[in-house]
């Protein structure tokens, strides 16, 4: 559960990144949040993560309180977050097995439980046979999967999306898109952060616009302009 | 932490090092060289140490008995010699003796002819175990009946130890300065590992890493790197040494100044690798923390 009550986010240069936006996000839903370059998407984003702080207000994210607590706990609220980034970042002197298996030693799995869990994950995301691959013999769309595999083998309740599909062909970037379905289908929250029009049209989800870092629109099974 | 977490920082640690071969081999290369320059300093300070106690030992208090000192007056300063513990060793050179050496001096016996050992004098010649001590030491015999003169070179002494002394102290800042900027030129290649590898460490906290763990793997690498490097720079340094002591030694002896001499390093080889050792692995490990500090405020 991801909950904003007035939050605002001004930079160090004055720029508003948020300003006063107030929302939630129930268990098991999945959300578009759409709007152009600039209009506070990827900063919404950094809040979830604790890679930024709201300068006003309060955030929410399976019971961490954003900016209020220990820098030792940080660690603790991502594990409980996936997050898949549109420039995939894996570790490229890792195979695709070690990349995903790395998920679970950051969080100190049992080795018997990362034996079993990491094809699980792999298979999910249609790679197993690509497991002994580095990421640069991968296609951007086995790429993003392998992150996708990543970001789920801890079992997280929140999956982040920041333009997950920004570097992909349509028809890869529908794949990608069918996949977050499932996961969401599975009971994760998905969160996608994206500027792809049709996809998000199609996929009759909810769809929250930004602009100039206020929500415009907030709308269930949404489109991404919102004009219907 | 976990025992296998342990494994695998050390797995990390170590398939780091040979995955960023060239970065690795650019900070072995600087641990090697400011181990060897902090050997050179290091071997001068150690041999200007052992060469003033060399010299030190060498110098001798000559004290001369009058002609006609008693056998009695000559013996209490004999049993003083034996029973003091600051006292290394000494000879007894009795009048005999003396008269024996002139003899051999003079070559020409004929200049002594019919004269006798009596009209020489009886002498001590004595090392001190600390030759700081001699001054002291001197004024206490000086106080004892029958000696005529006492020899010793005190001013030479003095001069010779502030000489070593301030050596001594300047190396000393040498080495200590040396080894700040050798912890600041690996830190500094090391950063250019991290930098290279940033994305990897800004993955991590992604993921939910906590700060150690993503620093332990950086911390074994730089230690490892330190490892390799200090034995490298201890067996090239160890190697060039035994040449030099054995060159120097030779020429030494060759020219009669046996008085100066290389040390050999085959007591205290143990010691200066342990140095060694320990100095590259704590530098590789600040060298990582420092350089990973900053990367870990994502």
């Amino acid at each position: 559960m991801i909950e904003f009550t007035n939050v605002t986010k001004r930079y160090d240069n004055g720029v508003f990144g948020l300003s006063d936006v107030t929302f939630r996000i129930e268990k098991g839903e999945f959300i578009f949040i759409v709007g152009p370059s600039g209009s506070g998407k990827s900063t919404l984003l950094k809040l979830i993560l604790h890679e930024e702080i709201p300068s006003e207000g309060d955030v929410f994210v399976n019971g961490f309180h954003i900016g209020q607590m220990n820098r030792r706990e940080i660690p603790y609220l991502r594990r409980g977050l996936g997050v898949v980034f549109q420039d995939f970042r894996l570790l490229p002197n890792k195979t695709v097995y070690e990349n995903v298996s790395y998920a679970m030693q950051v969080v100190e799995a049992q080795p018997r439980d990362i034996r079993r869990q990491v094809p699980v994950a792999l298979a999910l995301v249609g790679l197993s046979k690509k497991a002994k691959a580095y990421p640069g013999q991968l296609s951007g769309g086995e790429q993003q999967r392998v992150a996708l595999a990543r970001a789920l083998v801890n079992n997280p309740s929140v999956l982040l999306a920041d333009e997950p599909t920004g570097n992909l062909d349509p028809s890869i970037s529908w794949e990608i898109m069918k996949l977050l379905d499932e996961i969401n289908q599975r009971g994760t929250t998905v969160v996608v952060a994206t500027h792809a029009k049709s996809i998000v049209d199609d996929m009759r989800k909810r769809v929250m616009s930004l602009e100039y870092g206020q929500i415009i629109h907030d709308v269930q099974k949404g489109n991404y302009t919102n004009e219907d | 932490m976990k025992i296998r977490t342990i494994k695998r920082m050390l797995q990390e640690g170590f398939s780091n090092t040979y995955k960023n071969l060239l970065m690795s081999l650019a900070s072995l290369t600087m641990v090697i060289a400011s181990l060897l320059i902090f050997g050179v300093f290091l071997m001068v300070t150690v041999n200007l140490f052992y060469n003033y106690n060399r010299i030190e030992s060498q110098f001798e208090i000559v004290v001369i008995l009058k002609t006609n000192a008693a056998p009695l007056e000559a013996n209490d300063i004999e049993r003083k010699l034996r029973t003091d513990e600051r006292v290394s060793d000494y000879i007894r050179v009795s009048k005999e003796e003396a008269f024996s050496e002139l003899e051999e001096m003079l070559e020409d016996t004929e200049l002594l002819k019919g004269l006798t050992p009596e009209f020489l004098y009886e002498s001590f010649r004595i090392h001190m175990k600390d030759s700081n001590q001699s001054k002291v030491f001197v004024e206490e015999l000086s106080l004892m009946p029958g000696i005529q003169e006492m020899e010793f070179p005190r001013e030479l002494l003095d001069k010779l130890g502030v000489v070593f002394k301030w050596m001594n102290v300047g190396s000393m800042f040498v080495l200590a300065l040396l080894l700040l900027i050798s912890v600041s030129i690996i830190s500094n290649t090391i950063k250019l590992t991290v930098y290279a590898r940033r994305k990897e460490i800004g993955i991590m906290k992604y993921i939910g890493a906590s700060d150690w763990f993503i620093r332990w793997p950086f911390i074994i690498e730089g230690m490892i790197i330190g490892l390799v490097g200090s034995i490298a720079s201890f067996l090239l340094t160890g190697y060039v040494y035994s040449a030099i002591e054995n060159y120097v030694n030779r020429e030494l002896v060759m020219n009669g100044l046996e008085i100066l001499r290389i040390k050999s390093l085959d007591n205290i080889g143990g010691k200066i690798l342990f140095l060694y050792v320990m100095i590259g692995m704590i530098m590789g490990a600040v060298g990582s923390i420092i350089s990973v500090r900053k990367h870990l405020n994502v």
